[in-house]
């Protein structure tokens, strides 16, 4: 039988929400809340694991990609460099990255027209994913996670036994947050909300249909009460098993001074009317400041990247191959430099050789 | 190697007006983060509602430089900039000089007379406050997918050193219900640039062009992110001498395909690669193409020359 408060797809303009934000913030609360609600999280999933017993609540597909990509682009996940933003966003412009991640998501509305899409590394490629809804002719919109930047960085200390230290995770979180929030301003007002973390655990409900009304996510809006107490069911308030104060972590002092304001702002867009040109203006201040900071520290420490070129290099020519004693290499270079590369590549595809980099396209 | 006209304070001209000698950007203080368009116009005062919101929304500032319009170009583009409420990312500028239109008449003109294209491009690019630049024309409409992009890539590109080229296909107007997209012919010019000494206006043969160092990133956004309008019941071809200026250098395909297609459209024939598109009733065809159906068309646009193809997919 049918409930009659169920809601009915048909009908239900298209959209995606993106969920966005710092790893260990909540993102995959919030996505698990809105797909346990009646949103569609595209299938597979990431299994859950230790780190996150309750799911991910996030596609496996989009994982996979975000990681070629980044690897690509030569950025790290918790990337502090304000210069990575370019290198990302130059991969989102090719044509054939945007025909594939449309193609995705193509199908999906099939299943459902309401979409989650959640992956830390999701921020990185934000405009990708937008232009992808687009051409689909849905409606992108985005959900930041806000966790205090000391919690989340001794979650990431605790569960991925981050050895990198305060310090590089405190800065790569103002470089994230930071900059989802530039991605995604001019969504302002309509089609972006910041939701804390801490809110979401204490009054779900509340929170959740600010979301959803703000969004307009009709799956959120008409959700059916089975699936409310389901969520009652998956919310647990112990999730967040970190505290700790940005003093625990010891930063350096303009670090520090940067973390702490950032977050007071970032604050402020989660409040009710809080997302507004001020705040912005004063996000755009922090930026630059943040910006100037890393191109300071980066100066300074010219030395150790040089060192560590230098170490590289010594540790890669160590562990060096022994020569190849391959078919291709019984073949004389000059007659192989004559097979045309289409019949070198399917014959190393038939091999099962293939090289793992894809060649680049949107460069010339 | 860096270029030595981008050297020094600024340019002066030859003709002595003093009050339009240049000052480059970077010597007037510190350049903020950021990018602006720059658009130089004349008599497209009917296109500024359709280039101007995209525009604005996706760029930190437009600086319109007016050259002498008589249809009230300058007016009606604060008038957009209002309703809009983006009237304060919008600068109005005046150029009150005859520019040389492009072909033989500009290849006549010293590089540094203000009616050069290039010393005319220099004055209109030292207003620029941001470290990146858009060259943009006034009859360039973003598509959606091109708002957005833009938009990123505004803040995305910071102090690099980057050129992006922005590809671009004719929208040839009939009504406000009817036009003809031309997609059989791939055009990708280079529109973005950092403002920096090596990135300054210069002379070439049938107009200007922007200097580069010896070694620069550069990459190409995909197609369907831009139109160019023509009104075919307008003068498309005023700014150049004559129609023989573009038939002499490969550099003007694009221009004899334009004066191809503008002509075949007025003779009532379609040519190959043109589409027509017709607009659903109540919404504009300018509109209606670059809200939904470029967006939505498939992709990769299917193109009857093989060439164009291939330059595509590298894009």
């Amino acid at each position: 039988m049918t409930a009659i408060d169920e809601m009915n797809p048909e009908g239900v303009p298209r959209k995606v929400l993106f969920v966005a934000g710092a790893g260990r913030s909540g993102t995959s609360t919030m996505a698990g809340i809105a797909s346990k609600l009646g949103m569609h999280v595209p299938l597979p999933e990431v299994p859950a694991d230790a780190s996150n017993p309750r799911g991910f609540s996030e596609p496996q597909w989009a994982v996979d990609l975000h990681d070629r990509l980044l690897k690509e682009a030569g950025v790290q996940v918790s990337d502090a460099r304000p210069g990575a933003w370019f290198e990302t966003g130059r991969i989102s412009t090719r044509e054939p990255a945007r025909i594939r991640v449309a193609d995705w998501l193509e199908p999906h509305f099939d299943v459902h027209p309401e979409l989650v899409v959640k992956d830390p590394r999701l921020s990185w490629f934000l405009g990708l994913w937008r232009v992808a809804a687009i051409r689909t002719g849905a409606k992108p919109v985005f959900v930041t996670m806000l966790r205090p930047p000391a919690e989340v960085v001794g979650s990431k200390q605790k569960y991925y036994a981050n050895k990198l230290g305060s310090s590089h995770l405190a800065a790569s979180w103002l470089n994230m947050l930071l900059h989802t929030e530039r991605a995604t301003r001019d969504e302002a007002g309509s089609a972006r909300v910041f939701v804390r973390y801490e809110d979401l655990l204490t009054d779900w409900v509340k929170t959740t249909m600010h979301v959803g009304h703000t969004l307009e996510l009709q799956s959120i809006i008409h959700t059916r009460s089975d699936l409310i107490r389901e969520v009652h069911r998956f919310i647990d308030p112990s999730l967040r098993r970190v505290s700790s104060s940005l003093e625990d972590l010891a930063l350096p002092p303009r670090l520090h001074e940067l973390t702490g304001q950032t977050w007071e702002e970032l604050n402020k867009l989660a409040d009710p009317e809080g997302d507004v040109t001020e705040v912005h203006a004063t996000l755009d201040e922090l930026r630059d400041a943040y910006t100037d900071l890393y191109e300071e520290a980066e100066a300074i420490s010219k030395s150790s990247v040089v060192a560590a070129r230098i170490a590289g290099a010594r540790a890669a020519a160590d562990t060096e191959p022994p020569e190849s004693t391959g078919l291709a290499d019984k073949i004389p270079h000059d007659l192989r430099a004559k097979i045309p590369p289409s019949v070198r590549r399917g014959v190393r595809r038939a091999l099962g050789r293939e090289r793992a980099a894809e060649p680049s396209t949107g460069e010339q | 190697m860096s270029v030595p006209i981008g050297g020094g304070l600024g340019l002066t001209n030859i003709e002595g007006h003093t009050d339009f000698d240049i000052v480059w950007p970077w010597n007037q203080g510190p350049l903020r983060r950021g990018a602006t368009a720059v658009l130089r116009v004349k008599n497209e005062a009917e296109s500024m509602r359709f280039v101007l919101p995209p525009l604005l929304r996706a760029c930190d500032h437009v600086l319109l430089v007016d050259n002498k319009s008589s249809d009230g170009t300058g007016e009606a583009a604060v008038a957009v900039a209002q309703a809009h409420g983006l009237a304060a990312k919008f600068t109005v500028k005046e150029y009150p000089f005859d520019v040389a239109r492009a072909g033989a008449e500009h290849l006549a003109v010293p590089e540094r007379s203000v009616h050069s294209l290039a010393y005319f491009y220099n004055w209109c690019f030292s207003h620029v406050r941001t470290r990146y630049s858009w060259k943009w024309d006034g009859d360039m409409v973003l598509t959606t997918e091109g708002e957005v992009s833009m938009a990123d890539l505004c803040w995305q590109v910071g102090t690099v050193d980057a050129v992006i080229r922005f590809p671009r296909h004719g929208l040839y107007v009939e009504s406000d219900t009817r036009a003809f997209l031309d997609l059989g012919l791939r055009n990708i010019e280079e529109w973005g640039f950092p403002m920096t000494p090596d990135f300054v206006y210069s002379k070439a043969p049938e107009w200007e062009i922007r200097t580069t160092p010896d070694e620069i990133r550069q990459f190409a956004l995909p197609q369907g992110l831009v139109v160019e309008l023509k009104y075919l019941d307008g003068d498309e071809f005023a700014h150049w001498t004559d129609p023989e200026s573009f038939a002499t250098s490969v550099r003007n395909r694009r221009k004899r395909r334009e004066w191809l297609v503008f002509n075949a459209l007025n003779n009532g024939e379609i040519p190959e690669g043109v589409t027509e598109i017709n607009a659903p009733e109540g919404e504009h065809v300018i509109d209606y193409v670059t809200h939904t159906w470029l967006p939505r068309a498939p992709r990769p646009f299917v193109v009857d020359d093989p060439d164009h193809a291939k330059l595509h997919l590298r894009a």
